[in-house]
């Protein structure tokens, strides 16, 4: 019997994820050993952050490696889902930041709820580098888990029972309908390796084709119920908007941007090894999604009152930007082909054109971790925990005449929500450049056109908090809680880091560029 | 007709009626019983599929452990006649049926056209293949992240039933 | 020996069955049955194919499968607990606290 070997070299890049893990059980340990009489939990927040900013830098040392296989080709470690890791941590420690001062105010500081944090990320950086079905289908679900309970932590009111149930009843019933998918794509190939799948994929469309689209379509549906793409985003709002603030924030953050790396890697060999006609059945499948996804979340958002659920249709909104994306990276503009080959390239210049495609998705999906975490930071700071159970806690009117109050939030908050607007000098806007441009050297103009006209009609709602805080006076009796120095210090780190990434995104662009490789054959 | 396609038919028979039984019947419990069934049918056609492990763990993790921890919360939770009366037939349930038939349409109708490798056990593989021995093999041998992953993800789910199941925090 | 395709066939239908339980019916409980029965589904296929590939790595995707299901039907029974605990029906047309 011949009995693989593993290496130091495999373990390497699950160190981040390790570290996570291992913080998480680190905090289960020390809770457990908290006498009722000295208690003191604010050692907490610290030892998540620390574990998480250490996740974060050794997982930045993984982008500089080359991609490999790892763990006998059941994971990679490629500059991608190191840039992915890289960024689940921010969203994690900052996550963890706003968490600190939400849960004092709410008398709900407990270790387990920091372990699962960690645990969630822990699954997302795993989620990033799995190449085969069934450790994707796991490390999901560790992530989904994580979050399922998070979700319903508090135990106030309906709210948020009711939003870990609906998030866990949708959650596994696309988690079902992922696995059935890939086990049609199984028995299509005779793999539930993504590497091996490339290569047998042409063989499996000529002699079954129905049952791998069906599989491929029934994967695909299982992961846009994780990015909420629309028609698949009816979750979204209720979940948001019941679960704690700090773990709405990781949800639009962390879960969908891991989401959207377990999206390129299984499709890009669909589009890549297919042949062009493969290639833009897809780009076509995932504009489509696109446009109804960026054109519903901001016709949704238009209307709501209500801030925390305007921010989760705006989530689903910035998937759709996402999958314009996506679709860019799966259109193939090989020249003369179809009415979607606008600008012909060069043979070699595709794998480029890939690259910098990928590097537009990393951008955005790093801009939108940090906007959406300071957007949410910004609402919890606001949240009153008396209003909560009457669901008036996110009410805009609450925002009226804040920059009176609390100049500091205030600020903030415009900040972000400029930067979800996607208006200079906010990284909003170079991540929206980045995209559309992408979109437009894939040949995809009219699906750009599409992506500006809907991010127009979004700034409407955008600014509207904008204008509430600076030009509507404050309402009488309106108190707001006490600050945190927590949610202070992640409010700062997100305006500085949504500014300055606008006015000069060269660096971290750069960056991106070179982690925007993926394992292949 | 040979032995084993008289047993596939009859274990076919009993999944299918039982899991409508599931998702038809009134009370909770009747459809927990149901489920039961249709896990032991599904044991009984993982057998003529030579997957004699898994069987043996459908029956002692599905319709052991997880269908104990159902009855259990049903039992718990005590529902009144209120909680067993069907609800209104509403636009989203008449929709969501039928598109669950019209799938199982496409499905079948896509699947039955399935070219299969028709790879015959043959040799030393009749002795081994669907073995407790045979899957230790596989999953000590190559299965390595996805085990570790999942001894995460049970650590996940028990410290999370726990947190959720509390009373107060 | 049976085709291969009876046995997808059943997978296919037991799928939907499960599908359009959780599409249907209300009661959160026999919603997470619903979902079980899918993931049996997925199970089936990935052994009948298993068997018609003589393929070992189908039979550890269902050894996989079904640990995960264990572990989702343990925070799925908290979840169903907690929302009995907080409103005393697990009823889903009555939750709606989260509504536009």
């Amino acid at each position: 019997m011949n009995i693989p070997s593993l290496t130091f070299l495999d373990f390497q890049p699950v160190l981040p994820a390790l570290l996570l893990a291992v913080g998480g059980i680190v905090l289960l340990l020390t809770e457990v050993f908290q006498s009722a009489a000295t208690i003191n939990r604010a050692y907490q927040s610290m030892v998540a952050l620390a574990f998480s900013a250490v996740a974060g830098a050794v997982a930045a040392a993984t982008t500089l490696e080359p991609a490999r296989e790892v763990f006998l080709g059941f994971g990679v470690s490629d500059p991608f889902s190191g840039a992915v890791t890289v960024l689940v941590c921010v969203g994690l420690g900052l996550s963890v930041l706003v968490s600190a001062g939400f849960l004092r105010h709410r008398n709900a500081e407990r270790g387990e709820f920091y372990a699962l944090l960690l645990f969630a990320g822990a699954g997302m950086s795993l989620l990033a580098m799995s190449n085969e079905f069934i450790t994707l289908f796991i490390n999901l679900e560790v992530m989904s888990v994580s979050t399922y309970a998070l979700s319903a932590w508090l135990r106030r009111g309906t709210r948020p029972s009711e939003a870990g149930f609906k998030y866990f009843i949708l959650g596994a019933f696309s988690a079902a309908i992922l696995v059935y998918g890939a086990s049609l794509l199984y028995g299509a190939t005779g793999t539930t390796k993504l590497s091996e799948l490339a290569g047998l994929l042409p063989a499996a469309v000529a002699s079954n084709p129905g049952l791998t689209y069906l599989g491929a379509g029934l994967v695909a549906v299982g992961l846009a119920f994780k990015v909420a793409a629309v028609p698949f985003h009816m979750w979204t709002p209720d979940v948001y908007e019941g679960a704690p603030t700090p773990v709405s924030a990781l949800m639009s953050a962390g879960v969908k941007a891991t989401a959207f790396a377990s999206l390129v890697r299984v499709f890009l060999p669909f589009a890549q090894d297919l042949g062009p006609n493969h290639a833009q059945l897809m780009t076509y499948a995932f504009a489509a999604l696109a446009l109804l996804t960026m054109v519903v979340g901001n016709l949704m958002a238009l209307p709501q009152r209500n801030v925390k659920r305007m921010l989760a249709y705006s989530s689903v909104a910035h998937a759709g930007y996402l999958l314009l994306g996506v679709a860019a990276l799966f259109a193939r503009p090989t020249g003369g082909e179809g009415p979607l080959a606008v600008t012909p390239l060069l043979a070699g210049a595709e794998g480029a054109a890939r690259q910098q495609t990928l590097q537009a998705i990393l951008f955005y999906l790093l801009a939108y971790t940090v906007t959406s975490l300071g957007s949410f930071g910004a609402l919890a700071a606001l949240e009153r925990r008396e209003d909560e159970p009457r669901g008036t806690a996110w009410d805009l009117e609450k925002f009226a005449g804040l920059s009176q109050r609390k100049p500091g939030w205030a600020l903030a908050m415009a900040a972000m929500m400029l930067s979800l607007g996607g208006i200079p000098p906010t990284v909003g806007f170079m991540g929206k450049l980045f995209i559309f441009r992408a979109a437009v050297d894939a040949g995809l103009v009219w699906l750009a056109v599409a992506g500006v006209l809907a991010s127009a009609a979004g700034v409407y709602y955008y600014l509207r908090v904008v204008v509430y805080m600076y030009m509507r006076p404050s309402q009488d009796g309106v108190t707001v809680p006490e600050r945190q120095w927590t949610t202070e210090l992640a409010l700062v780190l997100s305006t500085a880091a949504v500014v300055l990434l606008g006015v000069a995104p060269g660096t971290l662009s750069a960056w991106l560029g070179k982690a925007s490789v993926l394992f292949s054959q | 007709m040979s032995v084993e396609n008289v047993l596939f038919w009859v274990f076919a028979l009993g999944i299918v009626s039982s899991a409508f039984l599931v998702i038809l019947a009134r009370n909770p419990v009747h459809s927990a019983m149901a489920l039961v069934g249709a896990f032991f049918f599904l044991a009984a056609e993982y057998v003529l599929l030579w997957a004699h492990t898994i069987a043996v763990l459908q029956v002692l993790v599905y319709a052991g452990a997880i269908m104990v921890l159902f009855l259990f919360v049903i039992m718990l939770l005590s529902l009144t006649d209120a909680d067993l009366q069907p609800g209104q037939v509403t636009l989203a349930r008449v929709v969501g049926g039928a598109s669950a038939a019209g799938l199982c349409l496409v499905m079948v109708e896509t699947l039955s056209k399935t070219k299969g490798a028709g790879q015959v056990i043959a040799g030393e593989q009749t002795q081994v293949f669907g073995t407790l021995a045979e899957m230790g093999r596989v999953i000590y041998t190559q299965y390595l992240f996805p085990f570790e992953a999942v001894s995460l993800l049970l650590l996940v789910a028990i410290v999370g039933a726990v947190v959720v199941a509390k009373a107060r925090i | 020996m049976i085709p291969l395709t009876h046995h997808l066939i059943l997978a296919a239908v037991l799928f939907c069955i499960g599908m359009a339980g959780v599409l249907v019916r209300r009661n959160a409980l026999v919603v997470f049955m619903s979902i079980e029965l899918m993931l049996n589904a997925a199970n089936l296929t990935f052994l009948a194919f298993a068997r018609d590939r003589a393929d070992a790595a189908g039979h550890a995707s269902a050894f996989f499968i079904i640990a995960v299901a264990a572990a989702e039907a343990a925070i799925g029974l908290a979840i169903v607990i907690s929302v009995f605990r907080s409103r005393g029906t697990i009823n889903m047309d009555e939750l709606r606290t989260l509504r536009n």
